[in-house]
């Protein structure tokens, strides 16, 4: 396209990039057809629709306590619930809900040991099995873990950790928060819920030009391009709705994971007490999964790997691949290369 | 020469390197102690001032004597409370129901025997609640 071609474009590229941008709002995203088996609190139990369920074992997804879990099922051919479904699992979903203020004393005490816990419990109680497979994304790995090394009479028998943060010296988060000037009192004390929309400035700063810019200019380019409004629209809009949908973050868990996973490095170094009792990582006797992506920034791969040598499991299987904290797992092409891998080692360790 | 890139294209990528070259600078420039410092003192100014606009709000909201965000909010506290204690009694009563189904079924041919007994317990406990909301009523 030269030029000329350009110009005369631009006013028809122009209203479709502001449409698209200006109706990102409602783009669909956590379409796969699912039923409320449990609700506590803001906390929901889903079971994903299926006819075809062939695995024993069921699935449970627990993602992040920021952003919400549809990342799991973003968009039709997109959506990782989808693929397990077609793989035979019987997949359940916690979805943490949107926290407000009443929800100010809710800990991670609360989340490891108790909504975790029963959220496990009713997957059991609806599938009828004695046992299942437990895959925490992000901080929902690190949820996971916890649960998994605190719990020895846990009935997770397998344990996926998907960019999961574990040992955070040296990553850039630490940089900004363990320092004395940064008080996560004084903003707990300030919100009862951390508005979702600070932290996610916090993430997309770590990486500001391409949050904030590249990810808008592509989107101009392909369009001025000539790239098919519908196809430019289905690529930007479920991510960048997802992106944009951010729930508060308790105060009390975000006081704790603040202090205890960035300024203090607790987890790690097994200093870390829930309900009394030690978190010690060496517990966690489940087979294991850790899928760790390269290029990702929040959960930087030096942060996860200490957990394959300081848990007590026998069978420990480590992915690293190229990718982003997100990208890895819900990319255009993470149902090619990693959701096959994933299912592949659950299938042998998902017979009754 | 037709492999030569036009000059859109040359421009287009002078574009796209200078991006590159501004992101990976704008990285370093998070990256470095002066903005994590930066960071840390515009939130706690941010909180600072967020803080002072809560106060003011809710007493002139109690002043008005209407219920202020952090009356709703301690409410809305208690009722989580209140509902956890129901889960854990949900979860007792479901065990316990789970229990008495494993022992029925263990029990077989003596199960007609643990059936009508507590049969009897439940008739029980139906005529202790009859007689509560009975004198409730009343």
């Amino acid at each position: 396209m030269n030029v000329l071609e350009q110009v005369a474009r631009a006013p028809a590229a122009a209203t479709e990039f502001l449409n698209i941008l200006l109706t990102t709002e409602d783009a669909e995203v956590g379409t796969t057809p699912k039923d409320v088996v449990w609700t506590h609190r803001k906390t929901t139990l889903y079971r994903y629709r299926s006819t075809q369920r062939s695995q024993p074992i069921p699935v449970l997804l627990v993602f992040a306590l920021i952003n919400r879990p549809d990342i799991f099922d973003l968009s039709q051919g997109r959506s990782f619930v989808e693929y397990l479904l077609d793989e035979g699992y019987d997949v359940f979903l916690v979805d943490w809900g949107v926290p407000d203020e009443e929800d100010a004393d809710t800990g991670l005490e609360h989340f490891v040991c108790e909504a975790l816990p029963w959220a496990m419990r009713e997957v059991l109680r609806s599938s009828g099995e004695e046992e299942l497979t437990l895959l925490g994304w992000c901080i929902g790995g690190t949820l996971c873990a916890m649960h998994a090394a605190i719990e020895p009479d846990s009935p997770a028998r397998n344990l996926v950790l998907l960019t999961t943060p574990i040992d955070t010296d040296g990553g850039l988060y630490t940089k900004w928060l363990r320092r004395d000037t940064f008080d996560p009192d004084l903003v707990a004390d300030t919100y009862g819920a951390i508005p979702g929309g600070t932290i996610d400035f916090a993430n997309k700063m770590m990486k500001p030009v391409t949050n904030f810019w590249s990810t808008y200019r592509k989107l101009w380019h392909g369009i001025a391009q000539g790239q098919d409004p519908d196809k430019a629209r289905k690529a930007y809009q479920p991510m960048a709705k997802w992106v944009a949908d951010n729930p508060p973050f308790p105060a009390r868990a975000y006081r704790e994971w603040i202090t205890w996973m960035y300024k203090e490095n607790r987890l790690v170094d097994g200093r870390l007490r829930l309900n009394g009792k030690r978190v010690d990582l060496g517990d966690i006797e489940q087979s294991l999964l850790v899928v760790t992506a390269g290029a990702d920034h929040i959960a930087p791969p030096p942060g996860t790997r200490p957990l394959l040598d300081l848990v007590g499991s026998k069978d420990v299987t480590h992915f690293d691949r190229s990718g982003g904290h997100i990208g890895l797992m819900a990319g255009s092409k993470a149902r090619d290369e990693i959701w096959p891998d994933i299912a592949e080692w659950l299938e042998p360790r998902s017979d009754r | 020469m037709a492999d030569q890139p036009s000059q859109e294209e040359r421009v287009q990528q002078a574009l796209e390197d200078a991006e590159q070259r501004t992101a990976g600078a704008m990285e370093k420039v998070v990256q470095s102690n002066a903005f994590g410092e930066l960071l840390a003192r515009s939130t706690e100014n941010v909180m600072g001032l967020t803080r002072i606009g809560f106060d003011t709000f809710d007493l002139v909201v109690r002043n008005l004597r209407i219920a202020g965000r952090k009356d709703v909010a301690r409410l809305g506290t208690q009722l989580a409370r209140t509902e956890d204690k129901l889960e854990r009694v949900l979860q007792e009563v479901e065990s316990l129901r789970d229990e008495l189904n494993r022992e029925r079924s263990r029990n077989g041919s003596a199960g007609s025997r643990t059936k009508s007994s507590s049969n009897g317990r439940s008739s029980n406990g139906r005529k202790r609640s009859t007689s509560r909301s009975r004198s409730k009523s009343s």
